[in-house]
């Protein structure tokens, strides 16, 4: 099993520190740079959408979800605030009163 | 310097918090699966990759060969090649001693802070960087911990709904930075893309999602710049 981690290990590191390293045959261009500038916003809602939408069954797109009135409410906030405390806190909580 | 220190820790924080429900269920899913303590924190003190390491530990459970282990981690952890190439520029001219630990914390949490022009550029921003990439490390080894010693006292938090905060956190991060079409596009597909693809079942959705968006981003831009000249 330590072999297996190890493993793991070294692969996790070698996806996170690949393009950090110095030598490399190839340059970012402009027009890449440009391209991965909307990397984050791509990969961080990839990531929190699925949640709110899909639960055991399926995609839920139905009001009653609490997972997605509480998504409106985060929105809404972090789009007025700007603070990610408030947004997780008026989310979190619309979220535990719903459920 | 330490003002960094302090604003990289408390800017994590909220993140810190958000991922207790997964770094409990971690520790206690490996305990449950037949791992050692000693494996199971020696896993998120090495590995580091949440979802990573709850595919891995039921896979290991389940007796799987460990080529197809490997490659399930490194098709999950592939998004990570993304973060690096969209940092290289600022972080290349570090010396290794700064670059090696960056990468090690490089994780989706650290990346949401890796946005600004002048990120890693100085002392007192790779400072930042770390301290908020390595009270990360620290809080979701502690999570693990927690998750070892409770084993199954504790009912699987993620169940209770808790993973919404991971979703909120997240929300948080993203929204303030739709400041154009572009991004607002980027949004968009990543959102509709990842839930069409991950519900129909397909292995690769995170990452095939993310370049979907860059993409359509990235046209919008051109598009939209074009327009303006």
């Amino acid at each position: 099993m330590m072999t297996t981690i190890l493993l793991m290990a070294c692969i996790t590191f070698f996806t996170r520190y690949l393009f950090l390293h110095k030598a490399l045959p190839f340059k970012v261009g402009p027009k890449m740079q440009q391209f991965l500038s909307f990397s984050a916003p791509a990969v961080l809602t990839a990531i929190w959408v699925p949640i709110v939408f899909i639960n055991e069954e399926g995609v839920n797109l139905n009001l009653s979800n609490p997972y997605l009135s509480a998504a409106v409410l985060a929105i809404i906030v972090a789009y007025k605030t700007h603070n990610i405390y408030y947004t997780t806190l008026f989310g979190m909580g619309l979220f535990l009163l719903l459920n | 310097m330490r003002k960094a220190l302090l604003k990289g820790f408390l800017d994590m924080l909220p993140l810190c918090l958000a991922v207790i429900p997964w770094g409990i269920l971690c520790g206690s899913l490996a305990i449950q699966n037949g791992f050692s303590a000693f494996e199971t924190q020696a896993m998120s003190l090495l590995v580091f990759a949440g979802s990573a390491q709850l595919v891995a530990i039921e896979l290991m459970a389940g007796n799987t060969p460990l080529l197809t282990i490997l490659f399930t981690t490194l098709i999950i952890s592939s998004r990570h090649f993304l973060y690096g190439l969209a940092i290289r520029h600022k972080v290349i001219n570090q010396p290794l001693r700064w670059r090696l630990p960056i990468s090690f914390v490089l994780t989706d949490e650290l990346f949401a802070f890796s946005h600004h022009p002048k990120a890693y550029r100085t002392k007192i921003r790779l400072t930042y960087a770390l301290s908020a990439g390595f009270s990360f490390y620290i809080a979701w080894n502690l999570w693990t911990l927690i998750g070892i010693i409770a084993g199954t006292m504790l009912p699987d938090l993620t169940h209770l709904g808790l993973d919404f905060a991971i979703a909120a956190t997240f929300i948080a991060l993203v929204i303030p930075g739709i400041k154009n079409l572009a991004s607002l596009i980027t949004v968009i597909v990543a959102g509709v893309s990842a839930t069409l693809l991950k519900s129909s079942g397909f292995e690769l959705w995170l990452v095939c999602a993310a370049l979907l968006a860059m993409s359509a981003g990235y046209f919008t831009f051109r598009l939209t710049a074009k327009e303006e000249h």
